[in-house]
């Protein structure tokens, strides 16, 4: 079997600075890492893939400095490493990256299944699975708990709000896998041994034949006209001083408006 | 042509509250946008007379795809009838509620369509020239995007809970237009089993005390003292996003765009710096206190009440100090 997982370089939190001129995010300044959710699918598919045989792709569209998240996806149990990297990719959309990755997956075929994490901590929109699988056409589903094959299909269990469903495909489909569902494992240390020999492939947009009109800033119809910093006007008390005594301002202040 | 669409999400045989907060965004853009407020739901027929119900909440139209097949919601057939709708009627806009549905469907309609889709919108404008300006926090300190979409119809999802529902109105004049469809594409996925999870109502939605903790507690053993806290209190503990990751607490417990949004008479945050990716969860909190070391923390400059200080000696201090007072 061959499962594809789609894995996000991510800005470490904190990391991020903000331009004070233009409040634009410098990306280039930030430490990467794996977007931490995208553990939760690498994990399944790797359960999957040892259980059942086959081979993990760790598939990610990135600057070329993403390499070394690839070779940690490595370590984690991924066999493959592609990388989508290509000036055109720049500054795409949810839209845009969907249809680099379908690019990129019809290129891995054949294959079982996609898995993805639920969201990604930055742009934190879970929109990429489902439009993935838009552009493949194929069945998407979403914070899938549990799956596993069964006489030539697949069962999944899915969250909805209130409800779990346990739902039955033909695949290949698009998975996003709920976090927190399984236990990631540490990276194996023979692995990421193995790895420093290796180079992930790297793709651009001509070898996965892109429509340029569909990537970057040019394919991404969502387009963000400005950010601003949300001002709050209210009466602030400053407490300051040793932190006892702020203590005792603090629960002096809580208690008279009668909220302790 | 045109029109202000809502999709009508289904939540067992009601329509989920996140459909009002919806109409009353629509409600409000009306005489900036004046599209037509339109509300379409999929469904088998016996579905009608809830689905009239949407005119006295002020849809102006209820759009109603009928048939037998459309009893419960699967991704590829949903989005298929959806997309068909809106390549036909070509709306101006559509919203979908940030649920785990509505994020399921609306990133298919739009992927199936090539269309932008805005994630998570917390606020609406409509500009000049007649655009919804769909608002959200953007990732990293204390700043919200504007964006627009450059295709028709806009499409965005919005978190529940931040909106108000919308009121009924006094004399509905909307119409419901029923449309038969006479076939359905079939759907990859059949369901075998659907369990009811016990309702996993967080008790932070309804806490009257929230007390939440950022990265700057440090450690875990700092972090998981907000529980005492929480428990003198009667209230319930909140975290950020990176504290989750760090894994000191589960994700139930996260607030902000993708975890939970709160209303309490009291928020305490200690050591967070305020990123607005975990404030806009805390819009409806009557009063704030933040515990910070950095009086320039965002978090810091929005609270009521703005402690200067380092949060890891600050909560066991207000705990000594609290359980004294309790005697």
């Amino acid at each position: 079997m061959h499962f594809i997982v789609c894995l996000k370089p991510v800005p470490k939190p904190g990391a991020v600075k903000v331009d004070p001129e233009t409040h634009t995010l410098r990306r280039e300044s930030a430490e990467l890492i794996l977007n931490p959710p995208d553990l939760y699918a690498l994990e399944m598919a790797v359960a999957l893939k040892e259980k059942h045989g086959g081979k993990v792709t760790a598939l990610m569209m990135g600057p070329p400095n993403a390499a070394d998240l690839l070779r940690e996806a490595y370590a984690l149990g991924a066999d493959e490493m592609v990388l989508l990297s290509d000036r055109a990719f720049a500054g795409s959309d949810t839209l845009a990256t969907s249809y680099v990755l379908s690019q990129a997956i019809r290129k891995l075929e054949p294959y079982d299944l996609v898995l993805m994490g639920k969201a990604s901590i930055d742009g934190e929109t879970a929109q990429v699975g489902p439009e993935t699988a838009a552009w493949l056409k194929q069945p998407s589903l979403t914070q899938v708990k549990a799956l596993w094959p069964e006489d030539g299909l697949w069962v999944a269990v899915r969250f909805f709000e209130g409800f779990e469903e346990e739902v039955e495909f033909r695949g290949p489909a698009v998975i996003t896998v709920e976090p927190e569902v399984n236990e990631p494992r540490p990276p194996s240390l023979k692995r990421m041994l193995a790895v420093r020999a290796l180079e992930p492939r790297v793709l651009s947009a001509e070898d996965l034949d892109c429509n340029l009109e569909k990537t970057g800033l040019a394919g991404s119809p969502t387009q963000v006209l400005g950010v601003f910093t949300p001002s709050y006007d209210r009466e602030r008390e400053v407490l300051t001083g040793e932190a006892e005594e702020v203590v005792e301002k603090l629960v002096s202040l809580l208690r008279t408006r009668g909220l302790i | 042509m045109g029109g202000f669409w809502i999709y009508g999400q289904w939540q067992e045989g009601r329509f989920h509250p996140v459909v009002y907060e919806l109409l009353s965004v629509a409600r409000r853009l009306k005489p900036a946008l004046k599209e037509k407020i339109v509300v379409v739901v999929l469904g088998p027929e016996d579905r009608r007379e809830e689905a009239r119900e949407l005119l006295r909440y002020g849809a102006e139209e209820v759009l109603f795809f009928v048939h037998p097949d459309l009893g419960y919601f699967r991704d590829d057939l949903y989005s298929e009838v959806l997309s068909e709708a809106v390549a036909e009627r070509k709306p101006a806009v559509f919203l979908f509620g940030a649920t785990a549905e509505g994020q399921a469907l609306a990133p298919r309609v739009a992927g199936a369509l090539g269309l932008g889709l805005t994630a998570h919108c917390t606020a609406f404008e409509v500009d000049e020239e007649g655009r919804l300006l769909q608002i959200r926090p953007s990732f990293g300190e204390n700043i919200m995007a504007r964006i627009v979409s450059k295709t028709r119809p806009q499409m965005a999802t919005v978190k529940p809970g931040v909106f108000s529902k919308a009121e009924p109105v006094d004399e509905p004049e909307g119409v419901l237009e029923e449309v038969k469809l006479a076939a359905v594409p079939g759907s990859a996925l059949r369901r075998r089993v659907v369990r009811t999870l016990p309702r996993k109502e967080s008790p932070l939605s309804r806490a009257r005390v929230v007390v939440a903790g950022g990265r700057g507690l440090l450690r875990r053993e700092n972090f998981d003292q907000l529980f005492e806290l929480a428990e003198l209190l009667g209230g319930a503990v909140g975290a950020t996003r990176p504290v989750c990751h760090l894994g000191w607490i589960s994700e139930d417990h996260m607030i902000g765009v993708s975890g939970e949004t709160v209303s309490p008479k009291l928020y305490i945050g200690f050591g967070i710096s305020g990123a607005l990716q975990h404030t806009v969860g805390i819009e409806g909190a009557e009063v704030v206190v933040a515990v910070n070391s950095d009086p320039e923390a965002p978090l810091m400059k929005r609270a009521d009440i703005a402690v200067v200080g380092d949060a890891t000696r600050i909560l066991p201090l207000l705990i000594r100090r609290i359980r004294e007072l309790k005697g």
